[in-house]
């Protein structure tokens, strides 16, 4: 890290700065902090006018009720597995294609980080209908005319057309296209880690007698496992927030995610607000530690990928 | 003369005995190692374009399968945008236009400081006339109509969002990057602020704000109340909703834009502020020659994915008004995904394409304005 660009200048510039930073942490947090307030709050406290600031009576009310009116923790489980998944097969995925990237001798190798990143301006929302449509199943092309002519010919064992499988309210439905919309960002960050890694040291180890993958995976990747966990991060806080999709594959109850499943705790009218309040909480409490614990490994990663992007 | 056993010519190993023994050749690996991130992107990118791009010259409603899936050429396209009985208005939007060709002198200021490559600019203009100067100001006159009247509702809401959304990302995050840049004790405090809105779901964060932005029992009017101005009734009137949902994107992107811009800050090379100093360079002068001229990549970087992001605006108009009230917030995206569920698959695939053009179109005008850097 750099040491931070600016020197210690004269008072007025000081104060200036110790507002702003005020400013900041009260526009980052603030609106997170007031939910957490109201999740406290009663419901009758919240419709009473004048509004109050702190809870009166603090109650853990609406924190049952999250889990008594819907599944939430079926909701947090599917989350979590379908985020955790996305994450590790994005990494796996990324971690190949980036080192391919940054060390193999291709032609064309710029071409190719280009169009893979390019992917990343591809609406998830045009993706919708389409994906939808291979997911509940679609003769699969070229495979199923094939198929369907040799079982014509008389081959019984084959069937007569072959669909995709129907992935509707599968974690599958969801992993694979959030493997798909995190794998840009992933692929450029890892790119740019492996360029940093000394070519020496993987040729040492070929030296040495290891194999070119030998070499990758005893020497390469443990050296590069800061830039996995930055990138994995990425990808899980992409897929714990994607909501379209799942709000459009996974309609069964039991296997929607938190942001859809928050939306409904909204009434036709009403809009109970407290237990909102108190379901948005618990659904941001893994994001809240992931930037805990590891603000750093997420800004340099980013790094990583605004430079070289 | 005896001769040695006949041995086998050398044949270079291929690729299948290379694989057994883990030495393959480098494009060999190469391949190997990009196919399963291209085949994932295949399936799920490129089958949909493709698939979308195909469904577009179709007619096709699932709730009239009777009626089959004819191939109906541009006729989704001309149902949009065409138009009849179109009338021209001077004034109509006329704040909007205005600051739409507003930037034109900024372009031509910017053509001849050479910032912007000759052939950027003049597009960039042609561009901006026509669409503030021309179509924009287009209304249909007594009889005549849009064809599409909520598509050109959806894109100029959504032409709105990005303009505001963009221009706002980028004056809230440039300060936020700075700031967070800044050596303190509260800097680990600074960062988690920064990042929470990152990293914050855009439904959660919509709601949220829909929670501050309630006329009755919410936190803004309850302030505007202290200091005397009777808030509005933020969701329910149009105004006021449209400058809602911009402030809670200007919110939740302005992190985005502060993180790539925090990147660029630490990596600009602390020796040149020593010597800007040495110099006598005041802390402005340092900014505005040092500062801002190193973080143009980064600042290009960070337009282009939050301008991206915005023209598939969708989650936060969702979450906190449905598109509404009335259909003063269906952006493109919501109006997308309306069709979708009115069953209209054809005509929503056309959207899409519409959307994917504009998408693509933007990006290339970035990827110039890069590149000629």
């Amino acid at each position: 890290m750099t040491a931070a660009a600016r020197p210690r200048r004269q008072p007025a510039g000081y104060v200036v700065v110790r507002l702003g930073l005020v400013l900041m942490v009260v526009n980052g947090l603030f609106p997170a902090a007031w939910l957490l307030l109201t999740s406290f709050k009663s419901e009758d406290e919240l419709t009473h006018l004048p509004i109050t600031y702190f809870p009166q009576h603090a109650t853990l009310h609406n924190y049952v009720a999250v889990f008594q009116q819907n599944p939430f923790a079926r909701f947090l489980v599917n989350s979590t597995v379908v985020s955790l998944g996305a994450t590790l097969v994005c990494v796996l995925f990324a971690a190949l294609a980036g080192y391919a990237l940054a060390r193999l001798h291709l032609t064309g190798r710029r071409a190719i980080l280009t169009a893979i990143v390019m992917t990343s301006m591809f609406p998830a929302l045009v993706m919708m209908v389409p994906l939808y449509r291979l997911f509940v199943g679609v003769p699969l092309p070229l495979l199923s005319p094939l198929v369907g002519y040799l079982h014509a010919l008389g081959w019984g064992f084959m069937p007569a057309s072959l669909n995709s499988p129907n992935l509707l309210n599968t974690y599958w439905a969801l992993i694979i296209p959030y493997v798909a919309l995190s794998l840009p960002i992933t692929t450029l960050i890892l790119t740019s880690f492996f360029q940093l890694i000394p070519e020496d040291l993987e040729a040492a180890a070929t030296v040495d007698g290891a194999t070119r993958v030998g070499a990758l995976f005893r020497v390469v990747a443990p050296l590069s496992a800061p830039g996995m966990v930055t990138a994995g991060i990425i990808a899980f806080v992409n897929s714990w927030n994607e909501f379209l999709l799942a709000l459009t594959f996974n309609t069964a109850m039991n296997m929607r995610t938190v942001p859809v499943g928050i939306t409904l705790y909204q009434g036709q009218f009403a809009f109970p607000w407290a237990v909102i309040s108190a379901a948005i909480t618990i659904g941001i409490v893994p994001l809240v530690l992931l930037i805990l614990f590891f603000q750093q490994r997420i800004i340099s990663g980013l790094t990583a990928g605004g430079v070289k992007g | 003369m005896a001769r040695s056993a006949p041995t086998t010519p050398y044949r270079p190993p291929g690729f299948w005995r290379r694989l057994r023994q883990g030495n393959l050749t480098d494009p060999q690996l190469a391949v190997m190692l990009l196919l399963p991130a291209l085949l994932t992107l295949a399936v799920v990118m490129l089958y949909p374009m493709l698939t979308v791009l195909w469904q577009s010259l179709h007619f096709q409603r699932l709730n009239e399968p009777f009626r089959g899936t004819p191939f109906i050429g541009l006729r989704n396209f001309q149902r949009m945008l065409g138009g009849e009985g179109l009338r021209w208005s001077a004034v109509k939007l006329w704040w909007l236009r205005v600051l739409g060709l507003a930037t034109l002198p900024a372009l031509a200021w910017a053509a001849r400081r050479r910032l912007l490559g000759k052939g950027t600019a003049v597009a960039l203009a042609a561009v901006a006339l026509l669409v503030f100067g021309l179509l924009l100001g287009l209304q249909p006159g007594p009889g005549g109509r849009w064809t599409d009247a909520r598509f050109w509702n959806s894109f100029s809401i959504t032409l709105l969002i990005i303009a505001v959304s963009v221009a706002g990302a980028f004056l809230v995050g440039l300060p936020l990057a700075l700031l967070a840049n800044v050596r303190s004790r509260m800097r680990w405090l600074g960062r988690v602020a920064l990042l929470l809105p990152w990293a914050m779901p855009r439904v959660f964060a919509g709601l949220t704000f829909a929670w501050l932005f309630q006329s009755q029992y919410g936190v803004v009017n309850d302030v505007l109340g202290r200091i005397g101005i009777h808030g509005p009734l933020w969701l329910a009137r149009v105004a006021p909703a449209v400058a809602a949902v911009n402030v809670t994107i200007v919110w939740k992107t302005s992190s985005f834009v502060g993180l790539i811009l925090l990147a660029g800050l630490q990596s600009i090379d602390a020796s040149l502020y020593e010597a800007a100093v040495v110099d006598g360079a005041g802390s402005w002068q340092r900014f505005w020659h040092i500062t801002l001229p190193l973080l143009r990549p980064s600042i290009a970087v960070a337009l282009i994915f939050r301008t991206l992001t915005a023209i598939q605006t969708f989650d936060i108009p969702f979450a906190m008004t449905r598109g509404g009230p009335g259909r003063s917030l269906e952006t493109l995206g919501v109006y997308i995904y309306n069709t979708t569920l009115a069953l209209n698959i054809g005509y929503a695939a056309a959207l899409s394409v519409v959307l994917f053009v504009l998408s693509l179109g933007i990006t290339v005008v970035y990827l110039r304005w890069i590149y000629t850097e």
